[in-house]
């Protein structure tokens, strides 16, 4: 009895049920696609990287991916590339803006992060891409950290 | 997922360096050994669980061992085959009072530790031994040849 609990503890845990492997989420419209590369699970102190690879239907003028707080609440940001040409504050969200996006084309941006130790819970990590101030697609994704 | 993965593959690593460190060295714990099996766990832990801090990763890798060692302990049981792979095989030091000196090289063990271990065991000397075996657990068990006879 206690063996099969330890054994389906740990069919979880090869499951990812406790991170960190990721997964990708998609969005689609008219005017582009949007990939998020991200794990949707972590422990605390972990390190990971997040991919969003945008993909240009019609030109962009001002491409920007404006992030719930949730992707930095409790996480270092160690460092983001390629840098953004703008950092906003966009109504309590991150927006950052990266810039011309040709029609046709593809624009990947990563950010790597640390989760802090005392970073635990479940934190919303919605993803919009804006054309400047005009939404263009949506993305809903929740990230879980366990303690 | 991947460190139910690592912790397996740092079980087998651990599993597969007793065997080749030897049973003597690590059941007679000098000091370098001791520090030695310090490293050991140190390096293991950095690689398995990297920068996890985690009560979840602790939970995982601790489950992952405690079910391996269950599980290698039963291969070893149901499986006699298996049993000189994981635990190793009783190894004879001694006969008829003479040393074997081809399984003492073997297991690295001289003349003179053989006969400390004697004398451990209230035998002044290897002469009086009937049978000398070294166990899978690395401690050497002594038949004098009075007890033999009787």
């Amino acid at each position: 009895m206690l063996l099969a609990l330890l054994t389906a503890l740990l069919l979880a845990g090869l499951l990812n049920v406790f991170g960190q492997r990721p997964q990708t989420s998609t969005a689609d419209s008219e005017t582009a696609s949007l990939k998020v590369y991200s794990p949707k699970s972590l422990r605390s102190g972990l390190f990971f990287e997040s991919r969003f690879t945008i993909e240009a239907h019609r030109e962009i003028e001002n491409a920007t991916l404006v992030l719930d707080p949730g992707w930095l609440e409790g996480m270092t940001l160690n460092t983001l590339e390629p840098s953004p040409i703008g950092e906003t504050n966009r109504d309590g969200r991150i927006a950052l803006e990266l810039g011309r996006v040709p029609a046709g084309t593809t624009h990947r941006f990563f950010l790597h992060f640390q989760v802090n130790p005392t970073n635990v819970g479940r934190r919303e990590q919605d993803v919009e891409l804006h054309d400047g101030e005009t939404p263009l697609l949506r993305l809903d994704r929740t990230v879980t950290i366990w303690p | 997922m991947d460190l139910v993965l690592r912790a397996v593959v740092g079980f087998l690593f651990v599993l597969f360096l007793t065997r080749v460190v030897g049973r003597r060295e690590l059941s007679s714990m000098q000091p370098f050994d001791l520090i030695l099996l310090v490293m050991i766990g140190d390096l293991v832990q950095q690689g398995i669980t990297q920068n996890d801090f985690s009560v979840t990763g602790l939970v995982l890798v601790g489950g992952t061992v405690g079910a391996l060692t269950v599980v290698v302990s039963y291969a070893s049981f149901r499986f006699p085959r298996l049993r000189p792979l994981i635990d190793g095989e009783p190894v004879i030091v001694v006969q008829d009072g003479k040393p074997v000196n081809r399984n003492l090289a073997r297991n690295r063990i001289t003349e003179g530790e053989l006969a400390a271990a004697a004398r451990q065991d209230r035998i002044g000397s290897i002469e009086d031994v009937e049978w000398a075996v070294l166990e899978t657990s690395g401690r050497i068990s002594f038949i004098t040849r009075e007890h033999a006879r009787s």
